[in-house]
């Protein structure tokens, strides 16, 4: 007996150690997040919205990202990128990127991704290479694109945008087979499994340069969709996500009251403002414009009814986007009586009527928002009305140029150019009507300034004499509200994205 | 009766044309443009007019509900302006979803409705009858969007005994090529998966089964009632019979007409409550799909929405009226 005793020990012993269990496998950490969008196709050009973005460059890799607290860009697949000419940009590849499969990327996946964004029926991202003419491979890690004319801001349009895809597999299988089939990209972390209008799941890749060092990062990453605000608080509290995005401000006490979770705010680089349009009576007058600019309390509304959950923008920016200058001038402080002496002077000393369009639900507290500036625009004789159309009749009114005076924001601002030439540049869009030339000079010459420094000088006049003309005034930038499950350390960014790299879990 | 279903079938053919030209009339009537809702805010117009030219969007609305129509014909619903993908498999991809949730919500709804219903009947005024009345009342008067929210806050927000949203655990979901969960683990034995799933469906089914138990119960109990004083029913108290055996043999049986006829006209409802719900409890079914259809104007998408819930109304009425031929031998097409 002894010695089947003794047999069976040593059995048990040997298989520990042939199995490796007497050394406990560290386990594996995963990390879930509730978010808002909905994930619905295998093609990462399918959709064009900021988390999707995110987990593409995570799964496929992109050529770079900016690095909010830097405020400056920083490479990902491209390890460096020169301005060789005005029109041509040179970027360099890391030559040790590869595919999850082992194989090489190249420049010629960069070139077959530019193609596939331009010419792919289903790609919804082609507006991110609209100021490129043509991509080309100069050698196996160096591509250069031609923009169709000189561009500065062309990383704003790039980098945390253009998802680098195999060529090798595309030209194997075609689209919808790679995409469904052969999901394997060149990014820090690897497709695990997608189920439409449910979750998105990826897995860290430890062969990608510097991942085996980020101990803490997750192994898996599951995005689950979770529309409702009250679903992500409820599931985080229940501990069946670990990540809230989007908490609006009426469930914050709900997160931090947990002892098991908290609240982490970020500055979004969407930016508020309301749209006066001078092709429009009377908005075609300067001094009302500004009258409206003086009228409006800020502060009060940031303090009040935003809980101070939003941050003052004096000027079409705030701290940490591209090109921000602090001392921009004129800032609008709040001065109803400025205001009404500049309605006066206007030509409209009994007052004015006008109408104020808002969108409801769709950015946070609009409508409430809307009915607290309409009594501080009466109080100055702007006798606005409030009117509420339902959202996609707003929108298609305000990208027709058919409204004239609208509270509306900007998303995806990190370098003002695209979304300054958009809104007021003469041609941009008809949203707002507004045509400067002086303003569209200026802009034009920060498109062909590539010294940094010398661009936000000249990106600074502009946004100077564009909050002087008044054509929109500029409110704030929402600080947008996460739910964070305390074993769990990250910062969000202001664009949205959620790279695994920048979550550590505390064991 | 194989002629008399197919005649009906055949008499629906109008009313399922009429549904999509009213669908697709209103839709192109709303005012916004999927287009400029659709694609980002970056892009500029010529992008926004190819789209509107791929789509289709630039020609006449006549043509492109044509256009639809008769591929409709052939089982091509289109293409969505959303995700990109034949409408036909999206459908295909979250209907068993919805499926699945509805037919345990029904199965919930007579598991409880027709026992409680049946018993108020045969006891009126007892307390039996008294609860029934209130689980009735409680189930037609709470809208299904409150009672779900209130039952995610109470069981996943302060029990935490089930999950609030979503459909499955990652990792110990079973059969996902099917997409019925809750029945393709049931056949693989994957128990594990079986639990899972039902963790997942039991809130929402109970929130969507909910109204139907409040109309069933009440219909039941009614039909009962007045079956009950029929005179083969005092007969057959008369001749020694059990109650129980009264009850369910012969009040029950001759009950079930109108308990069916709503039963039918409920699962109708049901299924336009599964929007609601699956918004709820983030279910990927065909209900959610709807919304997201509906506020980006995604034409296609809506339109064979609809026509799927069309469809899927007048079958149930159809199966119905067969039903009525089996519970009742008197009655014949």
């Amino acid at each position: 007996m002894k010695f089947r005793r003794g047999k069976l020990c040593a059995w048990i012993v040997s298989l520990l150690i042939v199995f490796g269990i007497t050394t406990p496998l560290p386990a594996q950490t995963r990390v879930a997040i509730g978010v808002t969008e909905t994930m619905e196709t295998f093609n990462p050009y399918g959709d064009s919205v900021s988390l999707l973005y995110g987990i593409w460059c995570q799964v496929m890799g992109c050529l770079g990202t900016y690095n909010f607290d830097k405020g400056d860009y920083e490479g990902m697949l491209a390890e460096r990128w020169e301005v060789k000419d005005p029109n041509t940009w040179i970027f360099h590849l890391r030559k040790n990127a590869r595919f999850h499969d082992g194989s090489p990327l190249t420049a010629a996946d960069v070139v077959h991704s530019f193609n596939r964004i331009r010419t792919d029926p289903q790609s919804k991202q082609k507006q991110n290479i609209a100021p490129i003419a043509s991509a080309a491979a100069i050698d196996n890690y160096t591509v250069s694109f031609t923009t169709k004319e000189p561009t500065a801001p062309l990383l704003e349009y790039l980098f945390d945008r253009f998802i680098v895809t195999s060529k090798a597999i595309y030209d194997k299988y075609g689209a919808d087979v790679a995409d469904r089939k052969y999901p394997i990209g060149a990014g820090p972390y690897k497709f695990k499994e997608l189920i439409p209008g449910q979750r998105f799941v990826i897995a860290r890749n430890l062969d990608y340069p510097g991942m085996k060092e980020k101990k803490q990062a997750p192994d898996e990453m599951i995005f689950r969709i979770m529309r409702e605000p009250e679903q992500r608080v409820t599931a985080l509290l229940n501990g069946e996500i670990q990540i809230a995005q989007f908490i609006p401000p009426h469930l914050r006490d709900r997160v931090e009251k947990h002892p098991a979770s908290k609240i982490a705010p970020v500055d979004a680089v969407e930016i508020m403002f309301l749209a006066m349009s001078p092709k429009f009576k009377p908005w075609d007058n300067l001094l009302l414009r500004q009258a409206v600019a003086y009228a409006i309390d800020r502060d009060t509304i940031i303090a009040t009814l935003l809980k101070g959950e939003a941050t003052r923008l004096d000027g079409p920016i705030g701290a940490g986007q591209y090109g921000y200058d602090p001392n921009l001038k004129p800032k609008y402080e709040y001065n109803p009586q400025k205001a009404r002496e500049l309605v006066k002077q206007a030509g409209f000393p009994n007052g004015v009527d006008v109408d104020y369009y808002t969108p409801v639900g769709r950015y946070t507290l609009d409508k409430q928002i809307s009915e607290a500036l309409v009594p501080m625009l009466r109080a100055v004789g702007i006798r606005a009305k409030l009117l509420t159309p339902e959202w996609a009749t707003l929108w298609a009114d305000v990208q027709a140029g058919k409204t004239p005076f609208y509270y509306m924001g900007r998303g995806s601002v990190v370098d003002p150019s695209v979304a300054l030439s958009q809104y007021f540049e003469t041609g941009g869009s008809p949203r707002i009507g507004y045509s400067n030339p002086k303003f569209d000079k200026l802009l034009a010459q920060e498109r062909q300034t590539f010294e940094p420094a010398k661009r936000r000088k000249v990106l600074a006049e502009a946004m100077s004499l564009l909050t002087e003309e008044a054509p929109a005034h500029f409110l704030w930038r929402h600080q947008m509200l996460y739910g964070i499950a305390k074993n769990i350390d990250y910062k969000p960014t202001p664009s949205g994205r959620m790279f695994g790299t920048e979550i550590r879990v505390l064991r | 009766m194989t002629a008399y279903l197919l005649r009906r079938l055949l008499g629906t053919l109008p009313v399922l044309l009429l549904i999509t030209l009213l669908v697709f009339a209103l839709l192109h009537a709303a005012p916004g443009d999927p287009a400029s809702l659709l694609l980002s805010d970056a892009t500029n117009e010529a992008d926004v007019l190819e789209a509107r030219q791929r789509w289709g969007l630039d020609r006449p609305v006549h043509v492109q509900y044509l256009k639809f129509i008769s591929a409709a014909f052939t089982g091509d619903l289109g293409r969505s302006f959303r995700f990109a993908q034949p409408v036909t498999e999206l459908i295909a991809a979250r209907l068993p979803a919805t499926i699945e949730l509805a037919a345990l919500a029904v199965l919930l709804a007579l598991g409880v409705a027709i026992p409680l219903g049946v018993w108020a009947g045969a006891r009126p005024n007892s307390w039996v009858d008294n609860l029934g009345t209130s689980v009735g009342l409680f189930g037609i008067s709470m809208p299904n969007f409150w009672m779900g929210i209130m039952l995610i806050l109470l069981f996943a927000g302060t029990f935490h005994l089930l999950p609030s949203a979503g459909r499955s655990t990652y990792g110990v979901a079973g059969s996902q090529e099917s997409g019925f969960y809750l029945l393709g683990s049931l056949a693989a034995g994957n128990w594990p998966a079986v639990k899972d799933a039902l963790m997942y469906m039991v809130m929402p089914a109970l929130t969507l089964g909910a109204n139907m138990v409040g109309i069933l119960m009440r219909i039941t109990r009614s039909s009962v009632l007045e079956v009950s004083h029929e005179e083969y029913v005092v007969t057959a108290r008369a001749k020694g019979l059990a109650q129980r055996s009264v009850v369910w043999r012969h009040v029950l049986s001759n009950a079930l007409i109108p308990i069916v006829t709503v039963a039918g006209l409920e699962l109708g409802t049901l299924l336009s409550g599964s929007i609601i719900v699956e918004t709820v409890f983030a279910w990927p079914g065909v209900g959610s799909l709807l919304i997201t259809g509906v506020t980006s104007r995604d034409y296609p998408l809506v339109t064979g929405l609809v026509l799927m819930y069309a469809a899927t109304f007048v079958v149930i009425n159809l199966a119905i009226d067969a039903l009525y031929a089996i519970i009742d031998p008197r009655i014949r097409y």
